[in-house]
């Protein structure tokens, strides 16, 4: 069915969004973020993915909005180009080759037709900020090699770099000196902080600048908290600056809104900071934002500021401070420590999320499900405080029991650790806290296993320590007078040779346990917890251990610290086979025999797919990743493939999904690229087409009038009648009250009054109206529509209410006034 | 019932609302509510993903929606301009919904912008449109109305491609057959329509209402001798509104057959419908249908042939809420919609109101006739805002959970008192033997104990209190003598207790002593005391080890963070209290003294023999001596600590060498000087 090309490792979603500050659309329905080698474009409104612009070889490393035309987007990236896009459609219009590597892009509404980079030249810590000219010229590639240097000496971090109002200078910080560039002047100035004479303990280099966007201000993040404003820098001598001080830790990044009223800045506390009028009295907090806030960035109509934030996501937040929409990557802040699990009930991905958190991420719609409070504290997020970190997670049952281990170690001998065990309850469709067991082990829990063997009456847990023992907890019955309840107990205690215990493994059908003590490996008989059976390899300490399926149940596997990958057969109690492999990963595929062994090696890390049984691996792949594999899981498919090549085979019931070091989630696609890109069926052509709105036909035939407008514009001015002439309104006023009629009979006729009467018109008029609304019909069909419309509710108006009858030329006075008094709106 | 809310005055309106599950892999669930608002929900989470009220959403109330089959997501647009387009996106994405309304125009509604791509109105429907269908391959959209003609739309230029009148009465649904060729229209009657010439092909009998649903049941005829043309014997499924039975037609090459092939019957009328396609002869259909009663049932069947009888369903799905309170009875719960998982085994179910749905997946069991799911939803009406943008859920955590500290049984291995052979397995060996002459010791002291009660009514009622508090299990008895904090006191008591309260009152402790911390620090003062005391009673219980093990393992515990310290700790003092003991039996050499030694040093066995005897004899003798004891109370304390301390370190030195040294003492030899030739 499927056509077979090479078997090619691709990218799995949940890429790095937080890398630079993401940018709006200038009518903030769209944010653009850098993701690897793409740029993604996102809805504000319902955070999901409509574009992704792929064209760069490399790292994307900026993107600016065009500042000639708000529909297209540039974009610059490592591999030595600049790229200009129709972010709409998703499209490349060019290709401009600088050359240079280039770390970062900024544009300038009054430099036309020319960008700054950031390039670094000769040494590798030193960065220069250059304007490359973009030649015009038609075709799709050109050579873009006209750069002129602007300043020296620069971070390479686009957060260092800033542009002042109407693109007058330029503000650029490193270490402790901040330089502006005056484009006038030509000249530069270098401010230095006073407290780098000492630099051994300053700690107040700059981190970020921002330039105010109507002023002469630039303003400064210090590494010590500080905020500093400075004014008056065009004078080396008499510039001044102020400070601001809130946050307690480093100023991560700096904003200011698009007016320049306030300022927002952001740091490590996760706390969202909007200065108002620079003063330090006036300010607001967005807090508990979850993660350190890496980038600020502000809609340029002002309505949004979004925060990217280290946890991989992005928020974007109302200019009332309400954040309305998270963009949600798979969470990369943290170590893994649990590994990839798969929940049988839901088939996402489950690991280590934000802190005290697991992820459930949804590999079929490659987006997060939600996170799980497992720790349940409020997360204070300091360098100096040891969290509570959790390390451990399994499913058991298909998914009804989940087993977390949470521990926190502030010295060697002070460990802390906590196991809880969730049952899912389908009633509320949540979990619930079942058992809580602390210090389940008096060192660190090294494996936990459930067994998983359908047929088990009663749910087992396993855990292994490095305090020598591993434990066995059975969900016993602990119904009392007060109350029926299941509770988990331990209901076996083991060890061997006082060794650490290390790992630990169920066979399939639940009737063995393996557990390793460093060098040997134990088997167990479930029933009566019984060592049956050592094995050992000398060579080193096993480092990962697992059974066997189906018809290859009777072998073991384990890998050693000293990459010697051995297999046992469990009848004859002997060696089958050993051979040397640095495996970092050793995962059997529950629905198949194969085992799946990610290696090490100097190159990269090679894939070995195999059989137990088998002499020969089933498939092998070497170098799939540059960086060391971490991690990897075999994902059940829904719908089975059918691959009939035979290398191909063990992806046809499951597919397998791997971490690398730098928690790069990828797995194996087979399909060709170019199959990929061509759909299945043919797809479907939607052109986006709008009726106007009645609102629209208002502000629109008004532009469009607008030049005839100013031709006629004597003739079409309506002299509104003094309110003191109406007899009614002074027949109503002047009226004592008591003989007054009611309100609901004076208000009909104090309507009319209002009403332009024909009297005050003068009939040469009208037949010019009626032209007029002839012209327009002629126009546009979809006005026409419109009109009919607006006709029919006035119908409907007039059979509501028959009191009124308003004559045909009245209704045409109407008409009229509505367009008048609608004039002012156009004007906004 | 929320089910009932779709119609709003027409008796043969259809019941329910409009939903739909997305294609491919149902990631998401729009559904168009009766106030107006289209709301879509993320299967996989349960979360509301976007809302949508249409500019005329009270007048023109949505009546019809439908996804748009995949698009890509980065679509190579039609060149405008002078330019090569070069980026192409990745996947496929769901994208487009289109939304029929009560007035006749039709929106479509990109899910992914969040806003509304266009509207085809010019030339459309002047009445309610009933019925959506997209064209799965050219992206045509076909659309009918209450104003009886089936529109067929061009959705690249949003203009009408052709217009015809498909029946007398309002058309009521529509379905594209799976080539894409033909087209099923139903008012009462089912039309087969050639989309290329908009002719009628075939004419179906129908139902007497309206058909509220027509879906294609098989992609391939059921018998593969003659060549396919892409229609013939091909079957598909009808269901009207208030009919209890959905009829299953088949077209045929000759124009004869106008009945249904056959039927099958549900307990209300059909509200949602899905299947799973069946690609080859031996797969069965599996059909899915929501019916107004809020109930699903499912079929299974290989569709070949007539079959006069109404098939019933294989299977019964319901929902109900559990009571408050014991003896309320469940409420049922609506099922909205159902559809099938890409894997075919399991379901996902849409329940609770319209305005909060619950979306579930739940797996089949083909063995299962009827299955009742109890789920609370009490919690699930209010909304929550915070967790909608947060993406966290915190899962519970009551006082109902069972807490495992250190020290409590089941914390560290299973409490099993009874079964010997489930202990670990370096004590398995050595519990063997067993004792049953405890027994009638046991019985004969307590006798002895309660002639001792009518004896000393008039000493210090404390003892006394103490064992009637430990038979009655009293908790104020107990509390009013454990709460004492006066060390003599404590010791006398101890002394004074009886034996067979002795084990009892180390339960009570121990129970004690895994509450509260404080209370703790008096219990172990008891403690203390009973262990000095009556060690000699207890190294002469013969299932001590099992009796004791949660003690142990707490103590064992409680003394783990300073283990090495606290060794050394039972050493020094236990050395010290002998070194002045031995300068105080220098000084007085008493011979009170040696007698109390006597009683420490005597094999616990013949003592206790003694003591029956002695008691059997003289009642007195027993009086006496106990007055002796107390007197010699201030005297024999260090001793007392001397042993307390041994005690104390045995337990320290580990729950193993605790038990071999309790074996030990259930033999002969004696501790005492055991031990005293370790330290040494």
């Amino acid at each position: 069915m499927v056509e077979e090309g090479v078997l090619r490792v691709v990218r799995s979603g949940g890429s790095e969004l937080n890398f630079r500050r993401a940018v709006f659309s200038a009518d903030s329905k769209y944010l653009f973020c850098v993701s690897g080698d793409f740029v993604k474009v996102y809805s504000t409104v319902t955070e999901e993915c409509v574009h992704i612009l792929q064209g760069h070889s490399k790292m994307v490393t900026g993107i600016q909005l065009n500042p000639n035309n708000h529909l297209q987007l540039y974009s610059s990236s490592l591999d030595g180009t600049i790229k200009l896009w129709d972010y709409l459609d998703g499209i490349l219009i060019k290709t401009f080759i600088v050359g240079h590597k280039l770390h970062g892009l900024f544009t300038l509404a009054h430099a036309e037709n020319s960008v700054f980079v950031t390039i670094n030249k000769e040494k590798p810590d030193v960065f220069q900020l250059v304007s490359v000219k973009l030649p015009k010229s038609s075709s799709q590639e050109i050579e873009a090699k006209e750069v002129s240097f602007v300043l020296d000496y620069i971070n390479q971090s686009p957060k260092c770099v800033a542009f002042g109002h109407e693109g007058e200078y330029v503000a650029a910080v490193r270490d402790f000196y901040l330089s502006v560039y005056f484009f006038k002047k030509k000249t530069t100035s270098r401010f230095t902080l006073s407290s780098s004479k000492n630099k051994k303990h300053a700690k107040n280099d700059f981190t970020c600048v921002a330039c105010h966007p109507k002023e002469d201000c630039i303003a400064s993040g210090h590494r010590d908290g500080k905020i500093r404003l400075w004014r008056n820098f065009d004078d080396d001598k008499k510039y001044t600056y102020t400070c601001l001080h809130w946050h307690h830790d480093m100023v991560m990044d700096l904003a200011f809104s698009v007016t320049g009223a306030s300022l927002l800045s952001g740091g490590r506390e996760s706390v969202l900071v909007e200065w108002r009028d620079a003063t330090e009295k006036n300010k607001e907090f967005l807090p508990r934002l979850g993660a350190t806030i890496e980038h600020i960035s502000v809609s340029p109509a002002g309505d949004l500021f979004c925060t990217s934030h280290s946890d991989n996501k992005i928020i974007v937040i109302h200019r009332n401070l309400e954040a309305s929409a998270v963009i949600q990557g798979l969470v990369k802040d943290r170590n893994i420590f649990t590994g990839l699990l798969i929940d049988p009930r839901t088939r996402a991905l489950v690991l280590n999320g934000k802190p005290g958190h697991l992820q459930f991420y949804s590999l079929q719609n490659d987006k997060q499900l939600y996170n799980l409070d497992i720790i349940q504290q409020e997360y204070i997020n300091d360098y100096d405080l040891i969290q509570i970190e959790l390390t451990k997670a399994a499913f058991g049952c298909q998914g009804n029991w989940l087993a977390t281990v949470e521990q926190r170690q502030e010295k060697e001998t002070e460990l802390e650790l906590q196991m809880k065990l969730w049952a899912y309850n389908k009633k509320t469709q949540g979990f619930v806290l079942n058992t809580k067991v602390s210090m389940p082990h008096d060192d660190h829990i090294t494996a936990l296993c459930f067994c998983n063997a359908r047929k088990s009456e009663t749910p087992t847990l396993v855990t292994c320590s490095k305090d020598g023992y591993f434990k066995v907890w059975i969900l016993t019955d602990d119904s009392d007078i007060y109350k029926k309840a299941v509770g988990w107990t331990c209901d076996f205690v083991g060890s061997y040779h006082k060794y650490q215990a290390t790992n630990c493994c169920f066979s399939e059908d639940g009737s063995l346990l393996a557990v390793s003590f460093e060098e040997t490996v134990t088997l167990w008989d479930s029933e009566t917890w019984e060592l049956k059976c050592t094995f050992c390899q000398r060579a080193g300490k096993v480092r990962y251990l697992c059974f066997g399926r189906f018809t290859c149940s009777k072998y073991l596997l384990g890998a050693t610290d000293n990459d010697i990958l051995c297999c046992w057969n469990l009848l004859s109690c002997t060696l089958e086979w050993s051979t040397k492999l640095s495996v970092r990963v050793l995962e059997p595929d529950r629905n198949s025999e194969n085992i799946a062994a990610i290696s090490q090696s100097s190159e990269g890390s090679d894939l070995f797919v195999f059989k137990p049984s088998e002499p020969r691996p089933l498939y092998i792949q070497k170098n799939i990743s540059r960086e060391e594999v971490h991690w990897g899981v075999f994902v059940p498919r829904d719908v089975p493939e059918t691959f009939t090549s035979e290398s191909y085979q063990w992806l046809n019931r499951s597919q397998l999904y791997f971490l690398t070091k730098s928690q790069s989630l990828l797995t194996f696609s087979a399909k060709s690229p170019e199959e990929k890109l061509t759909p299945t069926s043919k797809q479907l052509l939607a052109e986006e087409s709008l009726p106007t709105t009645p609102f629209y036909f208002i502000l629109g035939k008004h532009r469009q009038q607008q030049d005839e407008k100013l031709n006629t514009m004597g003739n079409e001015l309506v002299q509104l009648p003094v309110t003191e002439n109406i007899p009614a309104i002074s027949e109503l006023l002047h009226t004592p009250a008591h003989v007054l009629p009611s309100a609901s009979f004076l208000c009909t006729m104090f309507v009319n009054s209002l009403l332009l009467s024909k009297k005050t018109n003068s009939d040469e008029e009208i037949p010019d109206d009626e032209d007029m609304e002839e012209k327009e019909s002629d126009s546009s069909d979809e006005e026409n529509d419109v009109t009919e419309k607006v006709q029919d509710t006035n119908d409907i108006d007039a059979e509501e209410d028959i009191i009124h009858q308003l004559s045909k030329s009245e209704e045409k006075e109407l008409r009229k006034l509505r367009k008048v008094d609608y004039s002012w709106l156009a004007a906004l | 019932m929320a089910a009932g809310g779709g119609g709003s005055g027409d008796p043969l309106s259809r019941a329910g609302v409009p939903c739909a599950f997305s294609p491919q892999n149902q990631a998401y669930f729009a559904l168009a509510s009766t106030d107006g608002h289209l709301r879509v929900w993320e299967t996989g989470n349960n979360r509301l993903h976007q809302e949508y009220v249409p500019s005329a959403h009270l007048s023109g109330t949505c009546t019809c929606l439908a996804w748009a089959p995949a698009r890509l997501q980065a679509k190579e647009t039609p060149q405008r301009k002078k330019r090569k387009s070069e980026a192409i996106g990745t996947s496929e994405q769901i994208d487009l919904l289109a939304l029929g309304t009560a007035v006749g125009s039709i929106l479509l509604y990109s899910t992914v912008k969040g806003e509304l791509h266009s509207k085809l109105t010019s030339g459309g429907h002047e009445n309610k449109v009933n019925c959506i269908e997209w064209h799965q391959f050219n992206g045509c959209l076909y659309s009918c109305s209450d104003d009886k003609h089936i529109v067929e739309w061009n959705t690249q230029t949003c203009k009408v491609k052709c217009k015809w009148k498909g029946d007398n009465s309002s058309v009521s649904s529509l379905c594209i057959s799976p080539d894409g060729k033909m087209l099923l229209s139903a008012g009462r009657t089912i039309k087969l329509w050639v989309l290329e010439t908009k002719e009628i092909y075939r004419h179906f009998t129908g139902h007497a209402t309206p058909v509220s649903s027509l879906i294609f049941t098989t992609l391939r005829p059921p018998n593969e001798s003659q060549p396919f043309d892409g229609i013939t014997g091909l079957y598909f499924l009808s269901g009207a509104v208030h009919d209890r039975l959905l009829n299953v037609w088949q077209i045929r090459s000759e124009n004869k057959e106008k009945t249904a092939v056959m039927s099958f019957t549900v307990t209300d009328e059909p509200v949602y419908i899905d299947l799973t396609l069946s690609e080859n002869k031996e797969e069965p259909v599996k059909l899915a249908v929501v019916c107004k009663d809020g109930q699903v049932h499912l079929f299974e069947h290989i569709l070949n042939g007539f079959c006069k009888k109404p098939l019933t369903s294989n299977c019964t799905i319901q929902i109900a809420a559990p009571g408050k309170g014991k003896k309320s009875t469940p409420k049922p719960i609506p099922i909205l919609a159902a559809g099938f998982c890409s894997d075919k085994m399991s379901l996902l179910l849409v329940y609770g109101s319209w305005f909060q749905p619950i979306i579930e997946r739940v797996a089949l069991n083909p063995k299962e006739p009827h299955m009742c799911l109890v789920r609370d939803i009490s919690n699930c009406w209010a909304p929550k805002v915070e967790t909608a943008i947060t993406k966290v859920r915190t899962p519970v955590m009551n006082s109902e959970a069972k807490v495992l500290v250190p020290g409590i049984p089941g914390h560290r291995a299973a409490n099993k008192l009874a079964i010997p052979q489930t202990e670990e397995l370096e004590n398995k060996r050595k519990l063997g033997e067993n004792e049953v002459s405890i027994e009638e010791r046991l019985g004969a002291m307590d006798i002895d104990s309660k002639k001792r009660k009518d004896d000393l009514p008039q000493t210090n009622s404390f003892p006394i209190l103490l064992t009637q508090g430990l038979e009655s299990n009293d908790f104020e008895m107990l509390n009013k003598v454990l709460q004492t904090r006066n060390v003599n006191l404590i010791k006398k008591t101890v002394l004074r207790m009886p034996l067979h309260a002795v084990i009892p009152l180390l339960q009570e402790l121990t129970k004690r002593l895994q509450g509260h911390p404080n209370s703790a620090v008096l219990m172990v003062q008891w403690l203390k005391c009973v262990l000095t005391v009556h060690a000699s009673y207890l190294s002469t219980l013969p299932d001590l080890v099992s009796q004791l093990r949660t003690l142990y393992q707490l103590l064992d515990s409680r003394v783990k963070t300073f283990q090495k310290l606290s060794h050394l700790h039972g050493k020094l003092i236990l050395l010290i209290t002998q070194v002045t003991a031995s300068e105080k039996t220098k000084e007085m050499s008493c011979p009170g003294q040696k007698a109390k030694l006597v009683y420490e040093e005597e094999s616990s066995e013949e003592e206790s023999d003694d003591e029956i005897a002695d008691k059997d004899s003289d009642d007195n003798w027993d009086e006496d001596e106990d007055e002796k004891e107390s007197e010699k109370d201030e005297d024999a304390d260090e001793e007392n600590e001397d042993e307390d301390a041994e005690e104390k370190d045995d337990e320290e030195n580990g729950e193993d060498r605790d038990m071999t040294s309790e074996k030990e003492l259930n033999g002969d030899s004696d501790l005492d000087p055991e031990n005293e030739s370790e330290e040494e």
